[in-house]
């Protein structure tokens, strides 16, 4: 994984990624998040990707874009992703900012996240990197 | 995904004539003494007014004592630099008076050649920013003065001071032991501090205050109490007392005003997470609910990167306000290219086919006042506050 040093980690179980956010991150880190995601996709060919972002101080205009675009990249690349672990008070200043995760799923938690996942993609068991 | 915007190379803030004053005219700060002013927008020029009526006065007096030196335009610009970064602490009635003393003793340090104001300015810094917990770094002269500024403090007071600078115990533990409320606490505190960075003053410089009036006016200054500056008279105090008007610029001209503020400069991502989570820490202080917290972080995030996206460099300043109401202010700077239509670039579907994203249309609707005010080519400033209703 070349997020850093655990700013953010990316696990893999069967198909899925799940990638936890530790700490509060800025745009350059988002945009790393979003290539490391995208590259891991493709190398394991994940079908479904969790992103927890719990530990996220704020989701702001450029996260909450950057999320978006993230599940939209992973979507051309046959993934479904799934936002977990929002909190309240950050969801009510998305809400008044006017900026939601337009269009992309999220859940309660990650146990929800994985039962939303399950209920449409089959997790299917890993076949390694393309390549082993 | 935001578009990539076309950002204009940014002036980087050097001695050049006068480029922080256009800067600093746009800001909404001075004109008022109390609350918002809504006319800021329209009335940019009365903002402007402080300043500029300074310059012609700084440089007269610059000038006759330097005549055509290629120097005095810079000593002009360094005395209204230090103006500037007063200007919020100081009465308005003060400002003429205060750019005078200013003028004075930065034509003073030119010709002794010493740096003396620099060193006080940058201990007064030192106190302000990293308390007296860090004084094992100071020289010992430094710690000998801090130990006897200490001394000069009120049993109630030094406790305080070394419980929460030393100790590090929070406003809010504080307030809980002495049964008070983390309010009354911080601005004990931030009295305290005040009358602190005098005294240590005083004993840096070994100089012993010429007339009973003298503590009194600079304390008004150092706790940036305005209405106590006018009623003592500060003003004509600082133009007839050498000894105050030499201490007024180390007391005034620091990063931090006190406990209630803290300044953010922005040039980098990093930076908009540094600025919001310094909001949210000092809103803390504060009784926000957590969701009144992360609103306002997250507008601080919306607005500093505004700066990085599009004016490159500026600073962001948080600030806790107790009266009228208690409450937070942001004012975002910078000396960017500026907005050419405000109103538009307030504007949800303009804001973002122009590539502003949400960052200011949302910062808006997240906080409970908002000003912008832009001078195309010359820079904007943001002045946003919330409320604390509870
Ligand atoms: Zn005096």
């Amino acid at each position: 994984m070349s997020s850093g040093p655990a700013l953010v980690s990316i696990l893999r179980q069967d198909s899925y990624l799940i990638a936890s956010v530790h700490t509060a991150l800025d745009d350059s880190e988002m945009i790393r998040l979003r290539n490391n995601l995208v590259e891991q996709i493709g190398r394991y060919r994940s079908n479904g990707v969790i992103i927890d972002v719990a530990a996220l101080d704020v989701l702001d205009s450029f996260g909450a874009k950057t999320l978006a675009t993230i599940a939209e990249m992973a979507r051309l690349r046959g993934a479904l992703t799934v936002i977990v672990g929002i909190q309240p008070d950050v969801a009510f200043a998305m809400v008044q900012l006017g900026m939601g995760t337009a269009g992309v799923p999220t859940a309660l938690d990650l146990e929800e996240g994985l039962a939303y996942l399950n209920a449409r993609v089959p997790r299917r068991p890993v076949r390694g990197p393309l390549g082993d | 995904m935001p578009p990539p915007a076309a950002v204009p190379p940014t002036p980087v803030p050097t001695a050049a004539p006068l480029p922080d004053v256009s800067e600093l005219t746009v800001a909404p700060g001075p004109a008022r003494s109390d609350g918002p002013d809504p006319d800021a927008r329209a009335g940019s020029r009365a903002a402007t007014e402080p300043i500029t009526h300074l310059i012609p006065i700084v440089r007269r007096i610059v000038h006759a004592r330097l005549g055509g030196d290629p120097l005095a335009d810079d000593l002009v610009q360094e005395t209204l630099t230090r103006v500037m970064t007063a200007i919020d602490r100081i009465d308005a009635s003060m400002l003429e008076p205060y750019a005078i003393s200013t003028a004075r003793n930065v034509l003073a340090n030119h010709w002794r050649g010493q740096d003396r104001e620099r060193r006080n300015q940058h201990r007064a810094l030192e106190i302000a920013i990293d308390g007296p917990s860090d004084s094992a770094l100071l020289a010992g002269e430094d710690r000998s003065a801090m130990a006897t500024a200490l001394s000069k403090l009120s049993e109630r007071d030094r406790a305080l001071v070394l419980a929460h600078e030393v100790s590090g115990v929070d406003t809010a533990t504080l307030a809980a032991r002495d049964g008070s409320t983390p309010g009354a606490v911080a601005a004990q505190l931030s009295r305290a501090r005040a009358k602190l960075r005098i005294e240590y003053l005083l004993a840096a410089e070994h100089v012993e205050l010429p007339t009973p009036q003298c503590r009194a006016v600079l304390l008004a200054l150092s706790a940036a109490d305005r209405r106590r500056q006018r009623q003592l008279d500060a003003a004509r105090h600082l133009l007839q007392c050498n000894v105050c008007a030499q201490l007024s610029t180390p007391l005034l001209a620091r990063g931090k005003t006190s406990d209630d503020q803290i300044t953010v400069g922005i040039s980098v991502d990093a930076d908009i997470v540094t600025a919001r989570q310094a909001a949210r820490e000092l809103a803390s202080r504060l009784s926000f609910s957590a969701t009144a917290l992360t609103t306002i972080a997250t507008a601080v995030s919306e607005i500093a990167r505004n700066i990085v996206r599009f004016a490159g460099q500026g600073e962001i300043v948080v600030e806790l306000l107790r009266r009228p109401r208690a409450g937070v202010q942001i004012v975002a700077r910078d000396a960017g290219p500026g907005i050419v239509d405000t109103q538009a670039a307030l504007t949800e579907g303009y804001s973002t086919y122009h590539g502003l994203g949400l960052g200011l249309p949302g910062a808006r609707r997240l906080m409970d006042e908002f000003q912008l005010v832009s001078e195309p080519g010359r820079g904007t400033t943001v002045t946003m506050t919330k409320w604390d209703s509870r």
